[in-house]
């Protein structure tokens, strides 16, 4: 799929998304509340069969983002899906792991380490912090203090 | 000289501990081993169980989840040992400083356990080869 192909079919999903920005041609991202990033990312993967990279969970003050890059290796492109999360208070999201196995490990880390829930996930357990850490205690939030 | 010290610089046999570091000085460790250097020729040979070992070989910052491990290792070790803080994290937990996984660096836990431990450190990011074997002849030569 070269990049023309590619900016069609994104712009088949307009509607679930806040904004399409591109920074330069083979960088992509999509805006979207956290309510459609499940659709958006079984459209990138399974429709336009970009490989799934990682995920990264951000604490930006007044809300979580979680980006999930997707690759499209014919030419190089990235595509992020940024999901916005505007509830500080219980954050939470839809798991991407039912179709996307790969994301299992990346989305128990988010889990662990900025206390974001993920909805749905098979197996919801914590990943990377020490056994004996404090539960309630995300260290990658803004307000941690050690 | 008593002998325990003696047969200790005989030769070392070093048990490898990696308390969180970043591999970057176990590869330069695995480098010591291998034919270029190959420290045994001097009698540093790897072993498998700290009880069998004269020497901890310690690299990385001590995170939280391995601070109790180290001190057990310690003390599992057989007396007289020296502890060898390999890079900066292990010395003085270097660019992790401050960080919220780190306890503190390879000294304060040993010396949690034991106040008179025989630590020596090698810095650098990783150390040389050379850097290492210099570091253990010195502290070899000092006992």
């Amino acid at each position: 799929m070269n990049q023309e192909e590619l900016n069609n079919r994104l712009s088949e999903i307009k509607d679930k998304l806040i904004n399409i920005e591109q920074t330069k041609d083979s960088r992509i991202f999509l805006l979207c509340e956290a309510e459609n990033s499940f659709a958006v990312s079984k459209f990138l993967f399974e429709d336009l069969a970009l490989r799934f990279m990682i995920a990264t969970g951000i604490d930006s003050e007044d809300c979580f983002e979680i980006l999930y890059h997707f690759s499209n290796d014919g030419t190089g492109c990235v595509v992020t899906v940024k999901a916005f999360i505007r509830d500080r208070e219980n954050p939470s999201i839809e798991s991407i792991t039912p179709f996307i196995p790969a994301a299992e490990w990346i989305e128990r880390e988010i889990y662990d380490i900025l206390g974001i829930e993920i909805k749905n996930h098979p197996n919801m357990r914590r990943l990377i912090l020490a056994d004996d850490w404090p539960e309630g205690v995300y260290p990658l939030r803004k307000d941690f203090k050690r | 000289m008593s002998w325990k010290i003696w047969s200790l610089k005989k030769s070392v046999w070093v048990f490898h501990v990696n308390t969180g570091a970043c591999n970057n000085c176990d590869i330069e460790i695995v480098n010591l081993l291998t034919p270029r250097y190959d420290v045994e020729r001097f009698g540093i040979k790897l072993v498998g169980s700290p009880r069998h070992a004269d020497a901890l070989l310690v690299t990385g910052v001590v995170t939280a989840q391995a601070a109790p491990r180290l001190r057990e290792l310690y003390r599992q070790t057989s007396k007289p040992c020296v502890v060898f803080a390999m890079g900066a994290c292990a010395c003085q937990t270097g660019i992790f400083n401050g960080a919220y996984h780190v306890v503190g660096p390879v000294d304060k836990i040993i010396r949690e356990v034991d106040p008179n431990a025989i630590i020596a450190y090698v810095p650098g990011c990783p150390p040389k080869p050379e850097a290492m074997i210099s570091g253990v002849v010195k502290a070899l030569s000092i006992l």
